[in-house]
Parts: structure tokens; C-alpha cells; sequence
């Protein structure tokens, strides 16, 4: 287990040595709330409501993302695609690694850095705009708004993988990639919370896995949710992630033959 | 020039397809976000929803006008760690018109096109439009896409001066972004740094508002003094950076 | 025996497809697939300690063969067996000690310290700390660039990253290297301090050594046994003496001539001649050497006279050709 502690340690310390770079991502990070976040300000004056939420739990539901979206989003697996294009993939195959793990604990690295500046970040905005938040204090929500965010880190974690593994077959791997960001935000919620959608769509978009990448935990977080729904939520997030583990491993091992045959 | 660029984007047909697919689906998620809220709403910032449809579309005209023509200055980091920026310096052509216009790629057009047609769409469904307004709005585009160049004119010359352009071209797209957007939906102080300090306000704001009626002259004025100070100063400045590039360069 | 191949294969499906459009429209239905035997049942073994050349054309098989040993690729046929694993099963046990340093290859992280990433390795080998200590302080000196090791890699030059890299390749003491290709792209004296380097650590460590090249100058002066591979087939195997003595039973006599004299004189003196004045090269069996060079004594207005091995090169060609 060390090896992957140091391989997220030294992720860690990649991102010092392009300080700027990272800052300038985090800056941008900052600019895509604000402007949800004015938005929706304008939209819910104080005490009034909409599509059931009033100004305090929609704010809360916002900046939530914002903090999830740096747990769960941040990632530094999409390079898997230029790894195999490039052939630096064999140098793992030699070597007593885990691939899968290896790119988990760079993701790691790359996390605990993203969080930390988004805690940062959200507690300055917090001084500055003083917004009217909305603090869980049971526990027992909280415990859960954990567990989901576990999964969906997970589950991102499978997609950006099969993403990279399309490096076997083409090497066009930043184009699905622009494609999967755009409907990722759309699906996930970080437009805008989900059951605002007429019913009848928001029950389609329940049995996608992207719900539950953003939605689904801040939901557990303001308490929106009856426990039976919080238990099919975490039921369908784990069957989600078996059917992604699952097929990323069938990928994987057919994409091997492929680039074992290619003799690269 | 824009003919052999769109050879190349053409030649890798999948991925530009993509992108273009990929643009067309964030416009059109983002329009069904306005539907959805407006519905319930009637208003955003006391807009109606044409008129919200209209700022939104007027931005993505302007936004993808100004890719459109200045597509090549993503490429410019390139050329300059590559050394092919030198050859610009030394052709006939002006390196600044190579460097920014060099490249249009012809898969900008549909979404420039789907912009048009909102543009045209929602101004007809909107109440209230005069023969001033829509000649105000036609000089404000203007005046945007002269804003846009100054900002892409600036972007460049950082990156003559430092090969840093990736993270300012990127803050220039989400500083955009914002104007999505009527800036009245922003509390000040942040409406006035968009509106006066980083003029995105008047590049995507004010050529609907002056549409509506809604902007007084002096506002239209303080608009075009500021996209001609802003479009005076960042050619200087690229001035300056090119003459500081080539007494440096070996 | 630490490696043993026994009818080793490897065969690679290409699709074949014609040219023009109306070969692009058939590749599309019906794609024709061409099947290409890049190792075609070899066998070979190896003690430990050895340290093997592999030579061939481009093409020959000697990187594939490489690959299988190492576990990179999966062999259409035959066994194959590296300090008594399975290479393909890519277990942790085989993996900790072998290594399989190709050229273009990078594992250093690039904008870290080369250290960072040999401390890495040591967590991925598993290196207790007293031999990690060792290895680095004793692969850094001879390459002379331990003062470099808290450099960020991207600062390095070329020569100190490809040093680097040894480094990060061989810092778990393997006891099986592979090495394709070693000198390829280096300058002369970077190809000798390779050459240096590879010979003391397989005398150092008795560390078992293939290593793939096409340049003479490291078969020469690192291999006493040579395998030679053409079109997937191992078409010699054994000693470079043996090698030599077999197909080249002759000797290079070089001749420096005081004055110019006549084609059709020397033509009587011998049969191979190359002549460019004033320099003669006569290609001459072993058992004629001590006459011809006598006669040459005789009727030649000689500056200079030696005796040489022929190049391994020419041999090499001629135990090709001999082949074909």
C-alpha cells in the first residue's frame, strides 16, 4: 500500500510545481459559481420559494456541488488515454503495480489538493457574500452524504478511466472527452438541482448513474430526501458502480490484447 | 489561409465533429435550463423569458463570432515554442493579423448560424423593438467583437512576453461566460467591475439592452470609448511586446 | 538455466489493405487479414550470469523476443520460462526482479527530482532501505551524476536524463536486464560509457543480460555469446569466436604501398583485393596468410603491412547471405 501513498504524495507535489496552472484552474472554478450562484439569487429573492426550494437550501445546494464537484470531479485520470497512445503503458505492464490503483491514487493526490483550495475558496466567499446557508446537524445525514460521495468518487473515477482506455482503439481521446464534461454538468446537477425537471424526466435521469455524482449527496446533505430514498439512492449507486467496475475490466483486458498485439 | 485550416480541422473529421456536437448540446442544455426556470417564474431580473432567450443568444453570437474569426490564437502557443512565430515576423503579412486571423474554422458556422436564428426569433416574439434599437444593437455587436479582438490582441501579446497564454485565454472564456446572462443579475460591486473594469457587461450586455430601449445614450457613448481606448491600448501593447520579443529572441 | 525458450512463437494479424478508394470501401466490409510471423519457433537458453547479444536486421524478432520474455506480449506459441515464472503471468515475484530498458521509454516523473521517482521505485520493489541506500549510491557514482539527484528532471540534459533513467530502471538490482537497443541515438562517448557501465554491472552483480543492437561496437565489446536472428529464426547461436572461425576462416591484409603499381600485377597476388591508393586490402585464407604475405614482400614497394580480423559486420552479412 505504500507504493500508492507515494504515488499520491508525489501527485501532491506535482501540483506545487505548476502552482500557477493549478491556481489559475481554481480561479476559474471560483467564476463558474458565481455565476450560478447570482443567478439563483435573482431568481429566489429572500423569502420567497421555487420548485421547492427557498433562497437558503438552493445557495446551500449551489456551493454544495461547488465542494463535492472537488472531491468527486477532480481528476487526473483522462491522461490514461495519452499513457497508451504514447506506449509509456508498457512501463506499468513491466513493473509490480496495479494500473487501476496507481491512477486511483494520482486522483487522490490531485483531490486532496482541489479540496483543500475549494474550502479555501468557498469559506472567503462565504465573508464576502454572506449567504444564507444551510448547516446539517444530524449526523446521521451526514454519514450518509459520505457514503454517497464515496461512491460517486468512484464512479467518475470508472468513467474517466474508460474514457482514457479508448487510447487502445483511436487516438482521438480529448474530443469524447469535451463531449462526456458537457453532458456530465448537465446530468450531474451542477447546472441546476435535478427534481426542478418535470417528473416525468427527472424519473429517467434516477436511474443514470450521473445523478449521483453531484445530486444525490448534497440532496442526503439538506435533508431533502425520506430515508427510503436515500436507500435506493445508495442502492442504485452501488449497483452502478459494479456495472462500471465490471465493464471497465472488460474493456481493459480487450484493449491489452489489442495494444499487446500491436507489440508496442 | 482559413481554407487550408479548415483542410486540417476537416482531416480530423471525428474529433471536430465532436466538438461541434459538443457546443450545439452545451447551448442547447443550457437553453433548456431558461425554459424550465422561466416556466415557473415568468421573469428573471424582471426580463421576460424572450428577452432572457435574446441575451443569451445574443452572447453566443458575438462568443462564437469572435472564435469564428480568432480560432488561430489557440494555436499561437505553438507556434511560438516551435519557432514558427518568428517566420510570422518576418513575412509581409502583419504577425498580428496571422497570429489572430489565421484560422477560421469553417464548423463555427452552425452555431453561428443557430445563433442568428434566436437572435432573429426572439426579437420578433419581443414587444416594443424600434428601427433605433436594432441600429444601436448592430453598432454594440460591432463594438463587442472590437472588444473581443482587444482582449484576444492583449491574450497575445502575453504570450509573446511570457508563452503563459493557455490560462489567460481560458479566463478570458469563463470571464465571458458570465455575460450568459443579463449583468444585472450581478450585486455590485461585481456588476461594476463586469461592466467597466473587464467590459464584459458591454460586450454582452448592452447591444440587447440598447435593442430594448433600455440604454441611455451616454451609456452608449461610454461603450464605444471604451472599446476604442480598449482596442488603442491593446494593439500598443502588443507593439511593445513584439519589440521587446524580437531585441530578446537569439 | 535462468531463461529457457522452447518453440517460441509470435505470430501478428495486419490487415492488408489495398490501395485506393476502393480498397478503403473493402477494408471496411470485409477486412482481409494477413498473418506475420515475427518469431517463428526458436529456442534458446541462457545460465545466469551471461551476458547474451541479439542480432539481427530490423525486423528480425529480436525486440519480440524480448517482449515474451518479459512479459509484455503473450507467445502464439511455445514455452517460456525467466527465473523459473511464466513471464506472460506477469506475477509481482517475477516482476521485482527483472528489467526492460527501451529506448524511447520514459518513467521519471518530469517535474519532480529524479529521486522522487527512484524512491517510488523503491516503494513499488519493495526495497528494504539499506540496499535501495546501495544501489543509488553506487549506480549515481559511476554514472557521475549524483550531485544531479534533487534536480527536477525536465532541468536535466539529455545524456543526465537517459542516465536517470538507468538508474530508475535498475535501482531494484534486477537479475535478469533486458536492454533493447541500449546505445541507439547516443554519441560515441556515451555509447562507451554505456558499454563500461553494462559490462561491470554484469560482472559485479551476475546479473543475466539480452541485449538487442544493431551497432558492431557493442557486440564486440560486451557479448561472448551471440544469437543471430533473421525473419523470426535463430540462425546461429554460440560463441563470437566460433562465429568468426566458421564463417570467416580468413584475414584482411592491408597493404600501404610506396609508389603506385599496375591493376593486372596485383591481380596475380591474390583474389579479393580492394585497391585505393596507396591502400590495399587483400581478403586471405588463414592457411595462405604466412605465403601471401611473403610473396607480397617480395613484389610489392610496401610502407606498411598488417594483419586483420575481418569486420564482424561482413561476417555477419555473410552468414546472412549464406542463409538466403
Amino acid at each position: 500500500m505504500n507504493k500508492y501513498f507515494s504515488v499520491a504524495r508525489l501527485t501532491w507535489d506535482e501540483t506545487f510545481v505548476y502552482r500557477l496552472n493549478f491556481v489559475m484552474w481554481r480561479v476559474r472554478a471560483v467564476l463558474q459559481i458565481l455565476t450560478l450562484y447570482f443567478l439563483w439569487l435573482a431568481l429566489i429573492p429572500t423569502g420567497a420559494s421555487l420548485f421547492g426550494y427557498d433562497q437558503s437550501s438552493m445557495l446551500t445546494y449551489i456551493l454544495g456541488t461547488s465542494l463535492i464537484s472537488s472531491i468527486v470531479l477532480s481528476s487526473r485520470s483522462y491522461a490514461v488515454g495519452d499513457e497508451i497512445n504514447s506506449g509509456n503503458l508498457s512501463n506499468f505492464l513491466l513493473r509490480p503495480i496495479n494500473y487501476f490503483l496507481y491512477w486511483f491514487a494520482r486522483d487522490v493526490g490531485d483531490k486532496a489538493m482541489n479540496i483543500i483550495f475549494s474550502i479555501i475558496e468557498l469559506t472567503v466567499l462565504f465573508v464576502i457574500l454572506k449567504p444564507p446557508l444551510f448547516i446539517q446537524t444530524e449526523s446521521f445525514y451526514l454519514l450518509l452524504t459520505f457514503v454517497a460521495i464515496v461512491f460517486a468518487l468512484i464512479m467518475y473515477f470508472f468513467f474517466n478511466f474508460l474514457l482514457g482506455l479508448i487510447g487502445f482503439w483511436s487516438p482521438e481521446v480529448w474530443a469524447p472527452r469535451f463531449i462526456f464534461i458537457i453532458l456530465l454538468n448537465f446530468f450531474a446537477g451542477g447546472l441546476f438541482p435535478l427534481d426542478i425537471l418535470p417528473k416525468f424526466i427527472f424519473s429517467v435521469f434516477q436511474s443514470l448513474p450521473f445523478t449521483y455524482l453531484l445530486y444525490f449527496p448534497i440532496k442526503i446533505y439538506l435533508g431533502q430526501l425520506t430515508i427510503i430514498e436515500i436507500f435506493t439512492g445508495i442502492m442504485i449507486s452501488l449497483v452502478w458502480t459494479l456495472v462500471l467496475y465490471i465493464i471497465v475490466q472488460y474493456v481493459w483486458r480487450k484493449g491489452l490484447l489489442v495494444y499487446t498485439a500491436q507489440g508496442r | 489561409m482559413s481554407a487550408r485550416s479548415t483542410q486540417i480541422a476537416l482531416s480530423s473529421r471525428f474529433s471536430a465533429v465532436i466538438f461541434v456536437i459538443g457546443k450545439l448540446l452545451r447551448f442547447a442544455f443550457f437553453f433548456f435550463f431558461l425554459v424550465i426556470v422561466i416556466s415557473k417564474t415568468n421573469t428573471i431580473a424582471g426580463y421576460s423569458f424572450w428577452q432572457v432567450i435574446f441575451f443569451f443568444a445574443t452572447f453566443n453570437l458575438i462568443d462564437t463570432a469572435a472564435q469564428l474569426f480568432m480560432r488561430e490564437v489557440y494555436r499561437f502557443r505553438s507556434y511560438v515554442v516551435s519557432g514558427e512565430f518568428d517566420y510570422f515576423l518576418s513575412k509581409p503579412l502583419s504577425p498580428l493579423f496571422r497570429t489572430l486571423l489565421g484560422g477560421s474554422d469553417i464548423l463555427d458556422l452552425p452555431m453561428l448560424f443557430l445563433s442568428i436564428a434566436f437572435v432573429v426569433v426572439a426579437v420578433v416574439q419581443m414587444e416594443a423593438v424600434s428601427f433605433v434599437g436594432v441600429l444601436l444593437y448592430l453598432v454594440l455587436i460591432v463594438n463587442a467583437f472590437l472588444i473581443g479582438l482587444s482582449f484576444h490582441i492583449m491574450v497575445v501579446a502575453l504570450g509573446v512576453l511570457t508563452t503563459e497564454i493557455d490560462n489567460a485565454l481560458w479566463m478570458y472564456r469563463d470571464l465571458t461566460q458570465m455575460g450568459r446572462l443579463p449583468i444585472d443579475i450581478y450585486r455590485q460591486p461585481l456588476q461594476g467591475i463586469l461592466t467597466f473594469a473587464i467590459p464584459v457587461g458591454i460586450m454582452m450586455t448592452f447591444p440587447s439592452k440598447a435593442l430594448m430601449g433600455l440604454l441611455s445614450i451616454q451609456s452608449v457613448v461610454i461603450a464605444l470609448l471604451i472599446g476604442i481606448i480598449l482596442f488603442y491600448g491593446s494593439f500598443k501593447f502588443w507593439q511593445h511586446a513584439i519589440k521587446h520579443y524580437s531585441s530578446a529572441s537569439s | 538455466m535462468v531463461i529457457s525458450v522452447s518453440h517460441l512463437s509470435k505470430y501478428y494479424q495486419v490487415h492488408k489493405k489495398e490501395p485506393g478508394l476502393v480498397g478503403s470501401i473493402k477494408s471496411l466490409v470485409a477486412r482481409q487479414y494477413e498473418k506475420v510471423k515475427a518469431v517463428d519457433d526458436i529456442s534458446f537458453s541462457i545460465t545466469e550470469g551471461e551476458l547474451v547479444g541479439f542480432i539481427g536486421p530490423n525486423g528480425a524478432g529480436k525486440t519480440t523476443t524480448l517482449k515474451c520474455l518479459s512479459g509484455l506480449l503473450y507467445p502464439s506459441g511455445g514455452e517460456i520460462s525467466v527465473l523459473r515464472f511464466t513471464p506472460w503471468e506477469r506475477k509481482y515475484e517475477f516482476l521485482t526482479q527483472i528489467a526492460f530498458v527501451m529506448g524511447q521509454r520514459n518513467q521519471l516523473w518530469w517535474d519532480l527530482p529524479a529521486l522522487e521517482t527512484f524512491l517510488l521505485n523503491k516503494e513499488i520493489y519493495e526495497i528494504p532501505t539499506k540496499r535501495f541506500n546501495e544501489a543509488l549510491s553506487e549506480l549515481s557514482t559511476f554514472l557521475k551524476v549524483d550531485s544531479l539527484l534533487k534536480t527536477p528532471v525536465r532541468k536535466l540534459s539529455l545524456g543526465e536524463r537517459m542516465k536517470m533513467e538507468l538508474i530508475a530502471n535498475l535501482i531494484h538490482s534486477p537479475k535478469v536486464l533486458f536492454l533493447d537497443e541500449p546505445t541507439l541515438g547516443l554519441d560515441v562517448v556515451m555509447q562507451q560509457n554505456l558499454r563500461d557501465f553494462i559490462r561491470e554491472y554484469n560482472k559485479r552483480h551476475h546479473a543475466t543480460i539480452i541485449l538487442t543492437s544493431h551497432y558492431m561496437k557493442d557486440v564486440e565489446s560486451l557479448c561472448k555469446r551471440v544469437v543471430i536472428i533473421n525473419l523470426g529464426k535463430i540462425i546461429f547461436d554460440g560463441l563470437l569466436d566460433t562465429l568468426v572461425k566458421q564463417h570467416a576462416p580468413y584475414k584482411l591484409i592491408r597493404v600501404i604501398l610506396k609508389r603506385n603499381v599496375e591493376e593486372n600485377i596485383l591481380r596475380t597476388l591474390g583474389r579479393d583485393i580492394k585497391f585505393q591508393y596507396p591502400e590495399l586490402i587483400f581478403n586471405v585464407p588463414n592457411e595462405k596468410i604466412s605465403e601471401t604475405v611473403a610473396k607480397l614482400l617480395q613484389q610489392l614497394p610496401i610502407e606498411d603491412i598488417t594483419i586483420q580480423d575481418p569486420a564482424i559486420e561482413d561476417i555477419i552479412r555473410e552468414v546472412f547471405n549464406s542463409e538466403q
